[in-house]
């Protein structure tokens, strides 16, 4: 039970994909227009994220290595078709607010990033326990840029209006600079508590974290 | 050699596999889709051209076989239990690709109720005015002999500007009527 | 006239990166040098070209005609993966020279959701192939422009200071996002 949870709480603050592992930015700004996009394309990534790490983990040991990289994008592209479908089939308004987002998901270094780094080498619960709690950090971290953005931009949440009246809304976080320069400030105030938190404990401060190359070990740009 | 021959059945096998898992998802999610597809996706334009219906014109669609053997998709809208109103969905040529609009025609005096744009990919901010009810509205009530732009002699305005988008549209209204017009006897003796 | 607004609207108005998101990882990546950041742009202008073509007629010839538009997505990322693949193959035994400058960005190609991204976007579109074309040198080139644009500013951020905190990630989406804000004043050219 012991590294069950320890791999599964890593995705939700030591190692949060989007903020603390650089990964996976195109949806992330992308679809987060407003909470709900970012809540629904985070369910997607957990789907998805959860069964690849599964079935990789179960193949894991047939694969040869050579094509290990054509069997995982056949998988995790067979899961992004699966939930296109039942996406178009159970929450079509979020289908067409996600667009091509939702196909995109095959291409998300996230997915192959967890499946080459963890799943291949890790028996099954593990990767499960990673794929669960990684999926859960990304859905968390859209969420609250989504509610972030809609709060700021149009003053709602969720849809709901929940601003003071006569606020005025910052139009330019619904659009696409917002997407940037939101991102830009949550990083650095996660830079910001990271140097803060090192010097209370007396250590150096850390390497800010680079945009993730280095956790997708899919290409050669990885070591 | 073996090393090459495990790749290929490995690769195969992943590839058949996950081919049959999804066309037996894609079998199983064909009906809620096709539901999901009418409904956010045809449903505001027919809800725009019926604007007062007792029944569901979604749920009480029909399909009908032209002569050319086409097979087309009609709405019936019902008041009181009588026929208001019929509308189908066509497509004309946009500059960008196939703009879809729901055409509503009144079987009693053979006029447009109006129409809806369904679907289109027309250039932001230049096509979309097609959208506005500068464009749409000036369909409503007209009769089916003049369905042609002002330019083709028609009794449509093309939004300047926007002409290829606006002439699609009315090439889509005026498909529509000759559906129409060919399937108005089998209209009258489904709904009544 | 329209062919002309569709080049302006891919390039400046609707930037693949600034206004529609894809291929972020390469735009704030590692690419600090002018040089590397051309390397780059470059292998995705050629693949996001060749890609467009390959998935247009296997859409039109392969997938509608047999009813399998939902297997969109697989066959799509199957063809990108074995074009670079062979491509890669090619280049290496051909023209080494080539495959010693760009080989180290191939393999990322697969990965870059501008490629795959574009290759899709004109499906959804129903572009016809000419268009389908245009849309894809115009929307590679938004990309390459993006590209060395951004190269170029985070060399100057090299020599400025920046706060600890700003450094890195950061600065260059707050950099991103300036930029894209400039970029969104195009829009008034699309009347």
């Amino acid at each position: 039970m012991q590294p069950f949870l320890k791999e599964f709480t890593k995705g939700l603050w030591k190692e949060l994909p989007p903020f603390r592992l650089v990964l996976g930015l195109c949806p992330v700004l992308a679809v987060t227009k407003s909470a709900d996009n970012g809540l629904g394309m985070g369910a997607a990534v957990i789907f998805v994220l959860t069964l690849s790490n599964l079935i990789i983990s179960l193949v894991r040991h047939i694969i040869p290595k050579k094509v290990r990289i054509a069997c995982f994008i056949a998988i995790s592209a067979t899961l992004v078709v699966a939930v296109e479908l039942l996406m178009q089939a159970y929450a079509y308004p979020l289908y067409q607010q996600l667009g091509i987002f939702v196909p995109l998901i095959v291409v998300n270094c996230l997915i192959l990033g967890r499946a080459e780094a963890f799943a291949a080498k890790n028996p099954v619960p593990l990767a499960i326990a990673d794929g669960l709690g990684m999926g859960m950090g990304f859905a968390m971290s859209l969420t609250f840029i989504g509610g972030l953005r809609e709060l700021l931009g149009a003053g709602t949440l969720f849809g709901k209006y929940i601003m003071w009246e006569g606020f005025q809304p910052f139009a330019v976080m619904v659009e696409a600079p917002g997407a940037f320069l939101c991102l830009g400030l949550i990083l650095c105030a996660m830079n910001a508590f990271n140097h803060w938190q090192a010097r209370r404990k007396g250590q150096d401060a850390p390497e800010n974290p680079m945009p993730g190359c280095e956790s997708c070990r899919a290409c050669s740009h990885g070591k | 050699m073996r090393d090459i021959l495990k790749m290929l059945v490995v690769l195969s096998a992943i590839c058949s596999i996950s081919g049959f898992a999804l066309s037996y998802l894609k079998m199983i999610t064909a009906i809620p889709i096709e539901e999901q597809v009418l409904t956010y996706v045809q449903g505001p334009a027919i809800q725009k051209v019926f604007s007062d219906v007792d029944n569901s014109p979604v749920a009480d669609r029909k399909k009908f076989t032209l002569s050319d053997g086409r097979t087309i998709t009609l709405f019936p809208a019902i008041k009181n239990g009588r026929l208001t109103g019929v509308a189908m969905e066509n497509s004309g040529k946009g500059f960008g690709g196939d703009i879809g609009v729901m055409t509503a025609f009144n079987p009693h005096n053979d006029t447009l109720l109006g129409i809806g744009i369904t679907t289109m990919k027309e250039t932001p901010g230049i096509g979309t005015v097609i959208f506005e009810p500068r464009f749409t509205d000036q369909f409503s009530g007209k009769d089916l002999k003049n369905v042609a732009p002002k330019a083709q002699g028609g009794s449509f305005d093309a939004i300047s500007g926007a002409t290829v988008s606006s002439v699609g549209a009315i090439s889509a209204v005026s498909n529509a009527t000759k559906d129409y017009l060919e399937l108005k006897p089998e209209i009258l003796n489904t709904w009544k | 006239m329209e062919v002309f607004q569709l080049f302006i609207s891919a390039i400046f108005v609707n930037n693949i990166v600034l206004a529609k998101y894809l291929g972020m990882c390469p735009y704030l990546g590692c690419y600090k040098e002018r040089g590397v950041a051309l390397g780059m742009g470059g292998a995705v202008v050629f693949f996001t070209i060749m890609a467009t073509l390959c998935t247009w007629y296997i859409q039109k010839f392969l997938l509608t005609p047999f009813g399998l538009d939902y297997l969109q997505t697989i066959a799509f990322i199957l063809v990108i993966a074995s074009l670079v693949q062979f491509v890669e193959m090619f280049l290496k035994k051909m023209v080494p020279p080539l495959y010693a400058a760009l080989g180290i960005f191939l393999p990322l190609i697969t990965t870059n959701c501008a490629v795959m991204g574009v290759a899709i976007l004109v499906q959804r579109e129903a572009y016809d192939l000419k268009t389908s074309l245009l849309y894809a040198v115009a929307a590679s080139a938004g990309f390459l422009l993006a590209l060395i644009l951004m190269a170029g500013l985070r060399e100057r951020l090299d020599v400025c200071r920046v706060p600890k905190a700003m450094m890195g990630t950061p600065i260059a989406l707050i950099t991103a996002g300036l930029m894209s804000l400039a970029f969104m004043a195009f829009k008034g050219m699309i009347p």
